[in-house]
């Protein structure tokens, strides 16, 4: 059987969880491999969720936010930013290929762009193979 | 006030006031050629001599310039008056021999010709309202007299055929002119959304439209000479409740408002992206927004359907879903076309004895009573042809040199290609979203659906609500659609609005930080961090605190927390760590 | 060392132009040669007025007059008149009726009869020379007025004396500047203006006046000003007086260096001073409110006078326009008093007036006789008659727009009223005097000709019905008038004159009117086809009679060899070929060629 990649999406509220949302509703096919968990901004996203869900056995990990001067809390999407540049050094350090960790902007009105995301974020972690931390 | 009296009715006026205004108060009509209200009286043409006796004095003036004053006797139609014009008007006749308005007044006091010449090609009388209208008022200075005497002529500077680069246009001189010697050739190309859709003449300062309320006139700054020159002033100066104002400005108004009805419209797809229509090139080649003012009672036609030379159209093409159903424009159906196209071949039958042809690709009847009009419109006569036009080009009519227009289009129902011959055609062009709806979305924070048009909350459950609270859609800014539609949605809207201003509160979302004061250090990273300026520094305490009605709940400063004093209700790391664990319960068993 | 005699060269521009200067020059040298420098002095004045006879030369204290003086007649004018005591008989005038020729200026009947007022400084002054001017008593009259009299003082003055406007309306100065003051006027700014805008052709007596005495024009100006409580005056000069123009600038600013221009005048604190604009010729810029556009700086069209200038002129501020002669007679009513210029004149005009006499008479030039003389004593005895013997037909007066009157109107006093009932007028003093050569059809459409060009254009009567009017007297004079083109022309002349604008259109058929009513016999002789003064070549044929010797200069003459006919024997002319130039008859000495 093939390799289906686990992967935590991390979504705010009002952009990306909407987009996702458009998604489904204009009934848009999208992976199913990405699961998402709602946070009211991109910015409440704390790196230690991110290492959780790769110790809990994700194999990838995406966070989703604002366009950059969308955030309906003004900069929330910018200090999410910030932090994953921060973290992407840090996985490297665990032995985790940055690249199973993906930043990325969808806004509410942007249903068609959330399917792309969630694809192009499977196909990566497909190829990058089982993280297998949980076991 | 002063008393005077004129063909022996007495008069009050003012003192000072031109005798011909107090004539005009007594109904007393006298001509003239070179006077125009609201530019100084220049008494050149002399036409309007009057007698006045004042005491024992009896002398020939200009009623446009004579200041009526107190006890004088005015005489407008004495035969010392009447001899006088009959002379001048003679002389301006010899002059210009030709001219309808010359001819006419000539022909009231008795002159079929003229002794004192024949020119049949000199139109200018020299009355100089052109040049004091384009100097005086205006202030653009490109007319003015030069030479004097009989040699004496209107020129524009240097004498040189085209002033274009100082003449702004305005068409003032012209519109002044009373023998029609000024003609105006547009030398330009202009389409575009105003008023009259370019239809009619506009003037810079006018009614929007007849319904506009309040119906009260603007200045289009961009036209107004006063406030490009700062001549004229003309409006200014007849407007007799003083109503006008050159200072006015757009102004932005602020408004604390707790909820919001976004009703912004939609803009017409432009066909002349679709060059194969030929709109923007082909004479006759209407939009349906510029038909529908042609059809308007209070349009440039008075109602009356015309083509561009003034005769009526033999046949009528109208052309469906242009921009509409079509994947390389708009995929969606701009859904009042159909209708509006029926409307408009059923009003051209009832106006004129034109043909029409309709060329659609899926007649959409489906409101209440549209399917009954379909019907009725067939039975007038009205020629449906299912098919896509491909396109309309110019062509003549048989044997007649006259140019019209050609549409092709395949007939799919009897899956021929046909060629109609029409003098109009009308383009049913796309309702598409406004070129700033994705601006507008912004500062709304309004989600779009693929076409580009707000997305509501739901399009069954809450089709007028978005996903902020308090924001509502109603009307084509959230997709085409009719007025029926339109008003349902906006009262739906509305009553949502009212319903929350009658509960009177607003109920927020539990989402808020909060601090333990136990567990933060006072490192202050939280503080500003904060978008809102939610937290503060308790000096006293030399802890965190958070102003929960300001907080918004984003939980930045959750995440932010070194010492993990921060918690966020509803998004708690617990409750988060536990959503990881509760979606990835199934990882790594297998 | 005082001089013992006074070379007074003329140097007004008639003079200049027949070469004053270059006897001034001359004889400044002969003087110098003969070392007479220190006893004599030359000086060069303005014009003197009898300007047919000049270069003109005066030698004062005697009062010798001599004309016509060419640098050749110098050395022996120094010898015989300065070193011998021997005036120069030849040199000097002979009027026309007078066997011998007349020594003394003030005996020539042409300067006899004339009284100087406006022109008292006529030929007595240097006018470069402020000293020259105040040494006559110039400046005294407003020193009088600045310091002793009140404003309305003078106005009452000047209305006293009954000084009209010299300019050709004849307005009563007083009641104008009495207007003035009373005129409303927000910031209290008033305007003088001094028009010496003369375009009517032939009449130069404002050139005269500024070029022979520009203070006088100055000082009457300033008085005005004081008058009225104007600070800024204006003159608008034309700008074919180049001569005039130079005089008043210098003239201005030797008044402004005494103190009796610009700030403070006299020590009095009144502030006033003068701009001098240039006009650019055009007849009708004479006219006051399109003299006042043309100093704004707008195109010189006149406007509708119903509010008139004195209450809204010069940008639109109460102003005073007078004539360069009205000025000039303002200094000598203040310094004289009104009663003595009132006892000048008739009834309702008083003083003087100043005259071109032009035309045909035997002396032509500039002259100034008081109101109420005849025409008759103008034009016969100060103008000497009818110039070649020939018949006096008619004067016009008043310029080209003034009316033609005959010779049973001569005894017509020299008084407004009077000229504006026979059909003429006033005018500025042009006084054009015409004799039986004179086709008065022809005249009239001459001055119609200058009227319709010099017209601005503006109102339709004046630009069309002038021009109306020279078509109708073109055709006359072609021989193809009718009798309804007589009526046509009297209802275009009643109109015109009733419906222009301005005075300019309002007078232009003056010469058309009288010449219909005086000389009426003579249009209806060209719509007979003949012209009775032998003028309108259509209407003319010339032919040669038996007094014919065969000269041949006529065949010579002949630009398009009509005439024909051998030497010694009697010539003819062939008539299709004969342009009626009238090149055969000038050269005739025989009266063998007749004009008919």
């Amino acid at each position: 059987m093939a390799f289906e990649p686990k992967i935590v999406g991390f979504l705010c509220n009002w952009c990306s969880y909407t987009g996702a949302d458009l998604a489904g509703v204009s009934r848009i096919k999208w992976p199913p491999n990405v699961r998402p968990i709602r946070v009211m901004c991109s910015g409440r996203i704390d790196p230690t969720f991110v290492v959780k869900a790769f110790r809990e056995g994700a194999d990838g990990v995406l966070v989703s936010g604002c366009h950059p001067g969308d955030c309906h809390y003004y900069q929330g999407n910018y200090k999410a930013l910030r932090r994953y540049h921060l973290l992407r050094r840090v996985l490297e350090q665990f032995g985790i290929h940055p690249d199973r960790l993906m930043l990325t902007w969808v806004s509410a009105a942007e249903g068609e762009r959330w399917a792309k995301v969630t694809q192009e974020i499977t196909e990566r972690v497909r190829k990058l193979g089982p993280l297998h931390l949980k076991d | 006030m002063i008393k005077l009296r004129i063909d022996g009715n007495e008069v009050e006026v003012n003192a000072g006031t031109p005798l011909l205004k107090a004539a005009q108060k007594l109904n007393i009509e006298i001509p003239t050629l070179c006077h125009y209200e609201g530019i100084e009286p220049y008494a050149a043409c002399r036409v309007c001599t009057v007698e006045v006796v004042r005491g024992r004095r009896r002398r020939m003036v200009t009623a446009c310039n004579y200041p009526a004053t107190d006890g004088i006797e005015v005489f407008t139609d004495n035969e010392r008056v009447r001899r006088a014009r009959r002379l001048n008007l003679e002389m301006l006749l010899g002059r210009c021999s030709e001219v309808p308005a010359i001819r006419a007044l000539a022909a009231k006091y008795g002159v079929e010709k003229s002794r004192f010449g024949y020119d049949p090609k000199e139109k200018c009388i020299l009355c100089g309202l052109c040049v004091r209208m384009c100097s005086d008022i205006v202030k653009a200075n490109v007319l003015s007299f030069a030479y004097s005497g009989p040699r004496r002529k209107v020129v524009t500077p240097f004498e040189r055929e085209m002033a274009t680069d100082v003449c702004i246009a305005c068409g003032a001189c012209a519109h002044v002119c009373p023998t029609g010697a000024i003609t105006i050739e547009d030398l330009s190309q202009r389409r575009g959304e105003v008023p009259e859709m370019y239809l009619g003449p506009k003037t810079a300062i006018s009614i929007p439209f007849q319904q506009a309320v309040p119906k009260v006139p603007y200045i289009d700054p961009d036209a107004c000479i006063k406030m490009q020159t700062g001549g004229c002033g003309i409006c200014a100066q007849v407007c007799e409740p003083e109503a006008i104002n050159y200072k006015m400005q757009d102004e932005v108004v602020e408004l604390d408002v707790g909820q919001i009805l976004v009703a912004t419209g939609y803009q017409i797809f432009d066909a002349s992206q679709m060059a194969q229509y030929g709109y923007g090139k082909l004479d006759n080649v209407l939009s349906a927004l510029e038909f529908e003012k042609m059809l308007n009672s209070t349009g440039p036609t008075g109602g009356r359907v015309l083509t561009k030379n003034g005769k009526e159209p033999r046949a009528i093409g109208i052309i469906h879903c242009i921009g509409s159903r079509d994947a390389r424009y708009h995929k969606y159906c701009s859904r009042v076309c159909c209708m509006y196209a029926l409307k408009f071949a059923h009003l051209v039958k009832d106006r004129t004895n034109a043909e029409v042809y309709q060329f659609y690709i899926d007649m959409r009847a489906f409101g209440k009573g549209y399917e009954e009009f379909y019907s009725r419109v067939l039975d007038e006569g009205v020629n449906v042809i299912r098919g896509k036009a491909a396109e309309v080009v110019e062509a003549t009519w048989g044997n007649e040199r006259e140019g019209h227009l050609l549409v092709r289009c395949e007939d799919t129902l009897i899956g021929k290609f046909r060629e109609v011959p029409v003098d109009m055609v009308v383009l049913c062009a796309a309702i598409e979203p406004n070129v700033d709806q994705e601006r507008v979305g912004q500062i709304f924070s309004l989600s779009r659906s693929p076409d580009g048009f707000f997305l509501e909350r739901h399009p069954k459950l809450d089709p007028m609500g978005t996903v902020n609270d308090g924001i509502y859609l109603a009307g084509c800014c959230q997709g085409p659609k009719d007025i029926p539609d339109t008003v349902a949605q906006a009262q739906g809207a509305a009553a949502r609005i009212l319903a929350m201003i009658a509960k009177g509160e607003v109920l927020l979302d539990p989402i808020r930080a909060s601090i333990d004061e136990n567990l933060c250090g006072g490192c202050k990273v939280c503080n500003n961090l904060c978008p809102y300026m939610a937290i503060t520094f308790d000096d006293v305490k030399k802890v965190s605190v958070v102003n929960e009605t300001l907080c918004k709940g984003c939980g930045t400063c959750v995440a932010a927390c070194p010492a993990g004093a921060i918690t966020g209700s509803g998004f708690t790391d617990e409750q988060i760590f536990a959503e990881i664990e509760g979606i990835l319960a199934d990882a790594g068993n297998k | 060392m005082p001089y013992r005699l006074h070379m007074m060269v003329c140097a007004g521009t008639g003079c200049v132009s027949n070469r004053s200067l270059e006897l001034r020059d001359a004889l400044s040298a002969e003087l110098a040669r003969r070392g007479l420098d220190k006893e004599i002095e030359i000086v060069t004045t303005g014009c003197n007025g009898f300007c047919g006879v000049g270069p003109i030369l005066l030698v004062q204290p005697d009062g010798i007059f001599y004309q016509k003086v060419q640098v050749k007649d110098v050395p022996l004018l120094v010898e015989e008149h300065l070193v011998k005591g021997r005036p120069v008989k030849s040199l000097m005038f002979t009027p026309p009726e007078a066997k011998e020729p007349v020594p003394r200026m003030r005996d020539i009947p042409f300067f006899g009869k004339q009284m100087l007022v406006a022109l008292r400084n006529r030929g007595m002054i240097d006018p470069e020379k402020i000293e020259d001017y105040i040494a006559r008593g110039g400046y005294q009259a407003l020193a009088k007025a600045l310091t002793t009299m009140t404003p309305k003082q003078i106005i009452e003055e000047i209305k006293a004396s009954g000084l009209r406007g010299r300019g050709g309306g004849g307005f009563p100065t007083g009641i104008k500047w009495e207007t003035c003051v009373h005129a409303h006027s927000e910031d209290g700014v008033r305007y003088l203006v001094c028009n010496a805008d003369e375009g009517d052709p032939g009449a130069f007596m404002d050139r005269s006046i500024i070029e022979g005495d520009p203070h006088s024009v100055i000082e009457g100006m300033v008085i005005g000003a004081y008058a009225i409580g104007a600070h800024q005056g204006y003159i608008y000069v034309r700008h074919e007086y180049p001569l005039a123009l130079k005089r008043f600038m210098i003239a201005l600013d030797q008044a402004r260096e005494y103190g009796l221009l610009g700030k403070d005048i006299l020590g009095t604190g009144f502030d006033f001073d003068i701009e001098v604009h240039r006009g650019a010729g055009a007849f009708v810029c004479g006219e006051s409110t399109a003299l006042m556009a043309s100093i704004e700086g707008r195109v010189g069209e006149p406007r509708a006078k119903y509010i008139h200038t004195v209450e809204v002129g010069l940008y639109n501020k109460p102003t005073v326009l007078n004539n360069v002669e009205t000025f000039a007679n303002v200094p000598v009513i203040i310094e004289r008093g009104a009663k003595w210029f009132a006892s000048i004149g008739t009834e309702h005009s008083k003083g003087t007036k100043v005259f071109s006499l032009a035309g045909r008479v035997k002396n032509t030039g500039l002259v100034e006789v008081p109101m109420g003389l005849s025409l008759r004593e103008l034009i016969f005895d100060i103008g000497g008659g009818i110039a070649d013997n020939g018949k006096f037909k008619a004067v016009q007066t008043g310029g080209p727009s003034g009316g033609f009157l005959p010779e049973d109107l001569l005894d017509l006093p020299v008084d407004y009223e009077k000229l504006y009932e026979a059909g003429s007028m006033m005018g500025s003093g042009g006084v054009v005097v015409m004799d039986h050569t004179s086709c008065m059809v022809d005249v009239a459409r001459f001055f119609v000709d200058f009227l319709q060009s010099e017209s601005c254009g503006k109102c339709t009567p004046c630009r069309e019905g002038i021009k109306a009017m020279h078509g109708i007297l073109s055709r006359i004079c072609d021989g193809k008038g009718s009798e309804a083109d007589l009526a046509t022309l009297e209802e275009l002349c009643s109109v015109v004159a009733d419906t222009s604008l301005c005075a300019l259109g309002g007078s232009a058929p003056n010469p058309v009117l009288t010449s219909l009513r005086y000389f009426r016999s003579e249009y209806e002789a060209h719509l007979q086809g003949k012209c009775p003064a032998g003028v309108c070549r259509a209407l003319i044929t010339f032919r040669i009679n038996d007094k014919c010797t065969g000269c041949h200069l006529c065949f010579k003459a002949c630009p398009t060899s009509a005439v024909l006919g051998e030497p010694k024997q009697m010539h003819s002319i062939i008539q299709g070929k004969c342009i009626k130039c009238g090149a055969c008859y000038d050269v005739c000495k025989f009266e063998a060629v007749t004009k008919e």
